[in-house]
């Protein structure tokens, strides 16, 4: 073997631009951990994260923003499983007007979905041209608001959340599975939960834990309608507070990794993006 | 091709309209909380103070210079983290696949890239601020080995466009790894082979196949980019507290309280916005179609 | 002269040895074709001529010049992939003209070469065509224009038409060899199809885990095996173990069974333990001709394949095939019917065992 082939056995641009990346990526991270451990004076350790932890306030908006989380994805499986569903098995019409749908949220960012959903929903909403009110503003009533935001994130999330249920749903084929299951006698109930629902799992969970990662950490839609979310939290304490703000950084850091990590273990391979907030 | 009928025993075939029945929650949830918004931002930007119909709304928004301000800083910053994170994650993307790279560091950067590209908002800017800080981790290290500070010899500042733009790096170099690494994987071994076999060098064949076949696939993904950081807001909140004047910030501001005292004003300015995006979109979706004809 | 030669040829990956001291001369013109089943070497045998793979030891020479460890791209070898391998963003005539700019010729050159190369093989009218909206063969036939367009020394082709429907294959492997004639190209054809091989090559080289198990031309390697792997792989084919009876006068018994062989056991010992092979459609019924080797029988099975009627019979506990031409008026015999067929000595193949 001669000593070209040899060279062509290194290749030395690739490892340049990783050891670039790796180290514009962990730099930040390991600024944000060691930045955190030094609330205490000269010492290493996690007195920032007690801190942070112990402040009630941060258990309180933490909670509710999981609320949220918990009810986006319930939300968000309740209404588009059944349409995916739908789609594939009687209206494959419906399919590009659907599909076009949930590009719609690009084109929508979070800002400028936010702004609308006020102005409509802070107004009563009439009857065109008549003095009936059907419904007083929505922002009026606390509930009415978290109605809003869980509605809003649903929106935000659809493109991810349609796309991994329709994927899940042509992999496993549900037409085949319905026909059979009809030919057994199966009703629709029975069908859609014990024989749709369990094979798509791997598709519910990526999105379930993509929504999540998303919602938790979601300021925008948060801030502006004054829902009392983790977001807004963590905002707030960072014009207040130095070590904290760092602590719950970098542990969020730690709480996205580990629902995409999970995602990974249940899809295998593909990585999933939401992009920018 | 025919549809087979699918029923419950003992009911009766669904006709025509009755089908659209199934997909309707779903359109009533997307007009309520989608188009209905959008529309009345569309709407309200023709709309003046009297309630009544006009354009000038629109007109003014090429005659405010900090409104057209906005815009032009939005869209170079945009423009300077796709160039950029598309360059980047390219070469990254490239790296791991054709480039030779041991597999797993594939998936090390793969699953690092799901993460970080999810990582965006007020932690990011907070990790940044540890990071390039006046008082950084990095900011500290470039005094202790070059003995040069940041803040007061260079013209840096993390909360500025290039500081911002570094920041918005952090997801947007993911989001082209994760679409560009299926792209590369894409890459047939043979075209290589069959280019080396006709007598082409390595720069002869990225140059003439390699290139081109991806061509489609990498400014799409650019576009994508630009979208993205154009959209962004709460990245930009947290890093500059409102004194970088995108327009994402401008529109933040006008909801909080109609600061143009002309609320048509504020919807015109959405209404711009999402025009850029639509603008993006179709692009986006254009390309993508060109490149699936290729990459088959 | 020897064209291409290869000369102690292996190549091995860690502990597996995929190509064990390959040895053959090709004339210049020839067509020769490396013939196995998956696995057997015969595709990292090409990709070392054409320099994707680099040999352990050995050399390649093509006109006298040591290519071993030349680039590919300084080779001026053509390779024909399974796959096609056409540039997606390029046109026909473009993927044509590739090699050609590539080497810096004249654009008026170049264009007058695809055009000749595109009447060569037929596709004119498809020149500005791209490649997704080509049928498999037409893609084929592009492939094959490209790697000539260049005028190689060699002609690689790798499988080029395993992934075409029966009928295309047939009609595409025809027009393969007529034009290799035509240009009189060397060329080696990588299959695992024994129809393909027998029908295109000058000679074949019979490839098994790495080693060359026989090289001969078509009528060689089918008429007169030298081993059980090439005799059981080129052609269907009757085989069975047999011990040796009477060296001298070359009889042979399965299973008690005499048959007579016109093979030299000379090398051989009474009671050796041997394979006899015999080509089902060397065997014909005793009432229709009668050949040296007369053998009792009972039919077992009667297949109709159309223009050959294949019966199995039992000759002592052993099963063989008999071939017979479809004969509307030859009345067959029965299942279970006790029978006599015959067979020539030549017909009689012995191989070790």
């Amino acid at each position: 073997m001669n000593i070209f082939s040899r060279i062509r056995r290194i290749p030395f641009w690739s490892w340049v631009w990783f050891i670039l990346g790796a180290l514009y990526f962990l730099l930040p991270l390991y600024a944000t951990a060691n930045f955190s451990l030094r609330m205490e004076r000269d010492v290493i350790g996690f007195k920032a994260y007690v801190r942070a932890f112990e402040d009630p306030d941060f258990l309180k908006t933490f909670m509710y923003s999981n609320m949220l989380a918990f009810m986006t994805i319930l939300a968000s499986i309740i209404l588009i499983v059944p349409t995916a569903y739908w789609i594939r098995l009687r209206l494959p019409e419906a399919r590009r007007v659907v599909e076009f749908i949930t590009l719609l949220p690009f084109v929508v960012p979070a800002i400028i979905l936010v702004f609308g959903l006020i102005r409509i929903y802070s107004s009563p909403i009439k009857i065109p041209f008549t003095n009936t009110t059907l419904l007083q503003p929505l922002t009026t009533f606390e509930i009415g608001t978290d109605i809003l935001i869980v509605a809003g994130y649903v929106v935000l999330g659809l493109p991810y959340m349609y796309r991994s249920v329709d994927t899940g749903m042509r992999t496993v084929d549900v037409r085949t599975l319905t026909e059979a299951a009809q030919s057994l006698g199966a009703s629709w109930f029975t069908i859609i939960v014990k024989v749709i629902l369990p094979n798509i799992r791997a598709a519910l969970l990526s999105g379930a834990l993509l929504t999540f990662a998303i919602v938790v950490g979601e300021v925008t839609l948060a801030s502006f309608l004054g829902v009392p979310a983790f977001g807004p939290y963590l905002f707030l304490l960072g014009q207040h507070r130095a070590y904290e703000p760092a602590a719950l950084s970098f542990a969020s850091f730690l709480l996205t990794w580990l629902a995409m990590g999970l995602i990974q273990l249940f899809t295998g391979g593909q990585g999933q993006a939401s992009g920018a907030h | 091709m025919a549809q087979t009928a699918l029923k419950l025993k003992g009911s009766p075939p669904v006709s025509d309209w009755k089908k659209w029945l199934g997909v309707a929650p779903f359109f009533l949830f997307a007009i309520l909380f989608l188009v209905l918004p959008s529309l009345r931002l569309i709407m309200g930007s023709f709309t003046n103070d009297e309630g009544q119909f006009t354009f000038a709304n629109l007109l003014q928004l090429f005659q405010e210079q900090f409104i057209l301000d906005a815009y032009w800083l939005s869209i170079r910053i945009s423009a300077a983290t796709a160039i950029g994170g598309g360059v980047f994650g390219f070469l990254l993307a490239y790296s791991v696949t054709v480039g030779g790279l041991p597999k797993p560091l594939r998936s090390a950067l793969i699953t690092f890239s799901g993460v970080a590209s999810n990582f965006a908002g007020v932690p990011l800017a907070f990790s940044f601020i540890a990071t390039l800080g006046r008082t950084g981790f990095v900011t500290a290290l470039i005094k202790n080995i070059f003995g040069i500070n940041l803040y007061q010899q260079t013209e840096f500042d993390l909360y500025s466009f290039w500081g911002l733009s570094l920041t918005y790096m952090y997801f947007q170099f993911p989001l082209m790894v994760l679409i560009m690494a299926p792209a590369l994987d894409g890459l047939k071994r043979e075209w290589r082979e069959a280019a080396e076999n006709l007598g082409a060098s390595t720069t002869q064949y990225w140059l003439r196949v390699a290139l081109p076949v991806l061509l489609p696939s990498i400014l799409g993904s650019m576009i994508l980019l630009f979208g993205n950081a154009f959209g962004a807001y709460a990245t930009a909140y947290a890093l500059t507290g409102g004194r970088l004047g995108i327009i994402t910030i401008q529109i933040g501001a006008q909801i909080r309280g109609d600061v143009l005292h002309n609320p048509g004003l504020g919807y015109a300015m959405a209404m711009g916005m999402v025009i850029i995006m639509a603008v993006s979109l179709m692009g986006y979706s254009w390309l993508q179609k060109r490149s699936e004809r290729w990459l088959r | 002269m020897t064209h291409l030669s290869l000369k102690n040829v292996s190549k091995h990956f860690g502990d597996f040895t995929a190509v064990n001291d390959f040895n053959l001369d090709v004339n210049k013109g020839e067509f020769v074709s490396f013939l196995g089943p998956s696995g057997c070497g015969k595709t990292t045998t090409l990709r070392m001529i054409a320099g994707f793979e680099i040999p352990s030891t050995g050399q390649i020479t093509i006109n006298g010049a040591d290519i071993t460890n030349k680039a590919p791209s300084q080779r001026n070898v053509g390779m024909v992939f399974q796959s096609y391998a056409l540039f997606p963003n390029m046109t026909v005539a473009q993927n044509i003209g590739f090699g050609l700019r590539i080497r810096k010729e004249k654009e008026a050159d170049v264009v007058d070469r695809v055009k000749e190369m595109l009447a060569i093989i037929n596709l004119e009218k498809k020149a500005d065509s791209y490649p997704y909206q080509l049928s498999g063969g037409q893609m084929q036939r592009v492939a094959l224009a490209r790697a000539l367009a260049i005028r190689p020394e060699v002609l690689l082709l790798d499988e080029p038409l395993s992934a075409l429907d029966a009928k295309i294959r047939i009609a595409l492997r025809a027009e393969i060899r007529s034009i290799q004639q035509k240009l009189g190209i060397t060329a080696i054809y990588v299959t695992h199809d024994q129809e393909e091989a027998l029908s295109l090559s000058d000679r074949i080289v019979v490839m098994r885990e790495g080693e060359m198990d026989q090289v001969g031309t078509p009528f060689q390697i089918y008429n007169f095996p030298t081993t059980v792997f090439v005799a059981n792989f080129v052609g269907t084919l009757n085989n069975a173990s047999a011990e040796v009876v009477d060296p001298a006068k070359g009889l042979i018994a399965i299973d008690g069974v005499q048959f007579e062989s016109a093979v030299d056991l000379m090398e051989r010992k009474k009671g050796d333990k041997v394979r006899v092979a015999i080509r089902p459609e060397r065997f014909n019924f005793v009432s229709q001709e009668k050949k040296a080797n007369i053998v009792d029988c009972r039919i077992e099975n009667i297949t109709f394949l159309g223009s050959i009627v294949r019966i199995q019979v039992m000759i002592g506990n052993s099963k063989f095939y008999m071939d017979t031409f479809n004969n509307p008026f030859l009345e067959l015999p029965k299942i279970g019917d006790k029978d006599q067929v015959t067979c020539s000595r030549e017909a009689v193949l012995v191989l070790d065992e």
